[in-house]
């Protein structure tokens, strides 16, 4: 933890104070956090930040920080993993990844390689494979399932500080 | 994110946290969540026994201490950090190689010290220090019967006479003849005595030797069945790829690893490309799905053909390695080879070695070529490429044994003049078990110095050419790619040589380790200098139990040889612990007969039918069970999947049914209004 607060301070040494005992209510707002060397490549570190911020702008207080690191790593249970991923996939925050959630996903995975009629042929074979209750959107219980049976994701899921 | 009045009590589905005795780790929500949680269950009053609450704060502290160690022991892994570098530039399929080559070196380790501390810092020990305690006792064995022909079959003596030039020292190191022939390192040094420590306890050299070899491959075994049933399970679960395919590239397709902006987008690249090969093979399928029958019937019958051009030209190979092998068999025991030419010299000591690397080689560049015009799947493709190149390795070193077993044995037949004596070839082998030894010394060896000799004349050059040279082919040839398979196989390969060869020569494992470090630094520089990272990248977990299924695979076929020397062949008479003996096995019985009356019945009634039958058949009961008990839980999965299904079709049709009595209703309360309106109009009209 002191590791990870030593990172927090390094993103704005002038706001973050070293001592927590009053409880002060800092937070970092999103450009600092996506700057980040461990989240600057990432694709979906916007919608990472901001499933892990309180007020769902991407403002982070040390808390949260210290939440997303902890769901990242590596003794984080395979469910809670799939709970915040359910999270930074679902772009329109419905608790629900829809057609258009799945086309935003896709489109950063690829950096727009893909043609429109390509991305349109993943996504419905993406629904197909997962979709369980047939409402043409996944919930978090489709997600789920067939998070289990994807044998990389504990392994892809990883932050390393 | 969870609104405020919901994120106290409910996480996402909805459970009460109150009475969810989960660990806090595993709870959704924020460090203020998790806190209120916290406290709520510590002011929580709970009336429970003095046993009870012993039992749960010894459990918190097992739990723990059971955590600080595993934060210990992953702190003293070796060459963490490198692992680490590789996984941030390369991703964790080809991290994963290294991973398997890190297990190796542990592994042969392991071996080394198990094989050291038994076997030979004892006889060393026995050796060097001649205590009065101590007496060389002769073990009971098979004595020689004076009158038959087998006096000559003891005559053994590698030792060399008079002045040894130089090359001579050479030759010996590469190809474990001469000096080294009678050290430690071979069977043939290893005396076939017991050693009296004590009154009562004596070290028993030639059990000592057969219980360690045996031990050996047993640990190995029992190592890698743990390591792999991890890697079943899995592949277990995601066994319905086509399934799954798109949505566990979609949302498990990111590595998070990756830190490096090139990497990332090599990374990018390679999703996509993997996405648009995806739907490249749905069309191909489907295609092939349209396929008419004649159409079907050409490609079948020019499978059927390529097939058994594949196996002809394995057979030749095979072919090939077994001439080798009797070749240089007969040129090593002519004196005319030992003092010519140097280099000649050893080109026949490793003809077999050359052959069989130069066979491994070509063979998958043609199989290659093959599966082109075969017009499988890709997936497909690439399981028999990889399914014909690892039969490829294996079975050509199980051809160099064959053809070792023909020339020793005089292919099986005793009443051949050169067997009928000793049952075993004793003229060209009079301690056939160090040949066997050396032979597979030389190709461990040999295999290293391909390695090396590889990446220096292959990789290093390919990198300056395009470096330098910006010309259209070179640039379009590229730069090394880190095949990730065909490395697996080498190493497999030469794990395989070091079990089958550690019953003959005890310290080869020390050679394996010491092989395989190196390798790993070499194959570290060679990724970070000569290669990019390849187009289409190996899924992590499927290659780890594609590995461990080929290690597997491979001590299967080592254990073949060394059971049948130890059961079937006659040991030599002029060397090693077992030179009194008619067959290697016959040292335990023996040493069981020595053993009190108790003990000696026990193992006889485990050995015997009596015990041997219904335990065979208890298995099988219990596989069955198991086999019935997997498909019935697939069926009961089946089944639920279909209610999930129905239960969602009744909640849109109930959904339906309340916003139409909903409407009916409305319909209802407009008419009584309109009725009560009219009714009332009527009454006011006076």
């Amino acid at each position: 933890i002191c590791r990870l607060h030593g990172r927090y301070h390094e993103l704005a040494p002038n706001i973050v104070p070293m001592d927590y005992t009053n409880e002060p209510d800092v937070k970092l707002p999103i450009q600092l956090i996506i700057n980040m060397p461990e989240l600057k490549e990432n694709p979906f570190k916007q919608r990472i930040v901001e499933a892990f911020s309180e007020d769902s702008q991407g403002n982070l207080s040390f808390n949260d920080f210290v939440d997303m690191f902890s769901v990242l790593s590596e003794t984080a249970p395979r469910e809670l993993k799939a709970i915040y991923a359910f999270k930074i996939y679902d772009f329109n925050t419905d608790n629900y990844i829809c057609k258009s959630d799945l086309e935003k996903t896709l489109t950063k995975l690829t950096r727009e390689e893909l043609t429109p009629e390509e991305v349109t042929l993943v996504c419905e074979k993406v629904i197909e494979e997962a979709d369980l209750d047939g409402d043409g959107k996944l919930a978090f219980a489709d997600f789920e399932n067939m998070i289990s049976r994807a044998p990389d994701f504990l392994r892809y899921t990883l932050v390393r500080y | 994110v969870e609104e405020a009045e919901n994120r106290e009590t409910q996480d996402q589905d909805g459970y009460w946290l109150e009475d969810d005795s989960r660990p806090l780790k595993e709870i959704p929500l924020p460090m203020q969540g998790k806190r209120a949680v916290r406290d709520r269950r510590q002011m929580k009053i709970q009336i429970i026994s003095s046993w009870e609450s012993w039992k749960k704060s010894h459990l918190k502290s097992l739990k723990r201490f059971q955590l600080e160690a595993a934060d210990v022991l992953s702190r003293m892994e070796v060459w963490k950090s490198s692992l680490h570098k590789i996984e941030g530039k390369f991703g964790t399929g080809i991290q994963s190689y290294f991973n398997f080559l890190r297990f190796l070196v542990m592994l042969n380790f392991a071996m080394f010290l198990l094989t050291a501390a038994v076997l030979v810092i004892p006889n060393i020990v026995f050796m060097t220090v001649d205590l009065q305690g101590w007496t060389l006792l002769n073990t009971t064995g098979m004595m020689e019967n004076p009158d038959s022909k087998s006096g000559n079959c003891s005559l053994y003596n590698p030792t060399q006479e008079g002045l040894v030039s130089f090359y001579t020292y050479i030759m010996d190191l590469l190809s474990g003849t001469g000096f080294l022939e009678l050290s430690y390192l071979f069977y043939g040094y290893y005396k076939d005595t017991d050693v009296g420590l004590t009154t009562a306890f004596s070290y028993n050299i030639p059990l000592a030797y057969l219980l360690t070899s045996l031990f050996y491959l047993l640990v190995s075994l029992i190592w890698l069945v743990r390591r792999s049933v991890q890697g079943f399970k899995l592949n277990l679960v995601s066994s319905d790829e086509a399934l799954t395919n798109y949505s566990n590239k979609v949302f498990a397709g990111w590595d998070f690893c990756i830190i490096q902006e090139k990497a990332t987008q090599l990374k990018h690249n390679s999703i996509h490309y993997e996405l648009q090969m995806d739907l490249e093979e749905e069309a191909i399928r489907e295609k092939i799905a349209e396929w008419t029958t004649r159409q079907k019937f050409c490609i079948y019958s020019l499978r059927l053909l390529l097939n058994l051009l594949v196996i002809g030209l394995l057979g030749a190979s095979f072919f090939c390695i077994y001439i080798a092998t009797q070749y240089s068999q007969i040129l090593l025991n002519q004196d005319s080879v030992a003092s010519s030419n140097f280099f000649l010299s050893l080109l026949v000591q490793y003809l077999p070695s050359i052959v069989i690397t130069a066979a491994n080689f070509t063979m998958p560049i043609l199989f290659n070529i093959i599966i082109g015009i075969e017009k499988y799947s890709r997936t497909t493709e690439i399981k028999l490429t990889l399914l014909r190149s690892v039969f490829l390795r294996l079975a050509s070193l199980g051809m160099l044994l064959f053809s070792l077993w023909t020339e020793i044995t005089c292919a099986g037949d005793m009443d051949e003049s050169d067997c009928s004596g000793c049952h075993y070839n004793y003229r060209r082998y009079p301690c056939w078990e160090t040949r066997i030894g050396q032979e597979m010394y030389k190709l461990i060896i040999f295999d290293f110095i391909t390695i090396v000799v590889v990446m220096l004349l292959v990789d290093f050059p390919r990198k300056i050419l395009v470096q330098h040279c910006s010309c259209k082919p070179v640039q379009l040839w590229g730069q090394q790619e880190f095949l990730v398979p065909q490395n697996v196989l080498d190493i497999v390969y030469g794990q395989t040589i070091c079990w089958i060869g550690t019953f003959y020569s005890p310290l080869l494992p020390l050679l394996n380790t010491v092989k395989y470090f190196i390798i790993f630094y070499l194959k570290k520089l060679t990724l970070f200098v000569n290669c990019r990272p390849a187009n289409r990248t190996f899924r992590a977990s499927s290659s780890n139990f594609f590995f461990l299924v080929v290690l597997l695979m491979g001590l299967i076929l080592s254990c073949v040889p060394v059971l049948y020397s130890i059961m079937v062949i006659t040991p030599s008479k002029g060397c090693g612990p077992f030179r009194t003996q008619q067959k290697i096995w016959d040292i335990l019985p023996n040493s069981i007969e020595g053993l009190p009356r108790v003990t000696r019945e026990f193992l006889f009634f485990i050995g015997s039918q009596a015990f041997a039958v219904p335990l065979f058949v208890l298995s099988c009961i219990l596989l069955f069970y198991v086999v019935s008990l997997a498909g019935a839980y697939g069926q009961r999965v089946n089944l639920l999947k279909a209610q999930l299904q129905r239960e969602e079709q009744d909640k849109h049709f109930l959904v339906k049914q309340i916003a139409e009595m909903g409407r009916a209703n409305q319909k209802n309360n407009n008419n009584r209004v309109s009725f009560f309106s009219s009714l009332m109009k009527t009454v006011d009209k006076p």
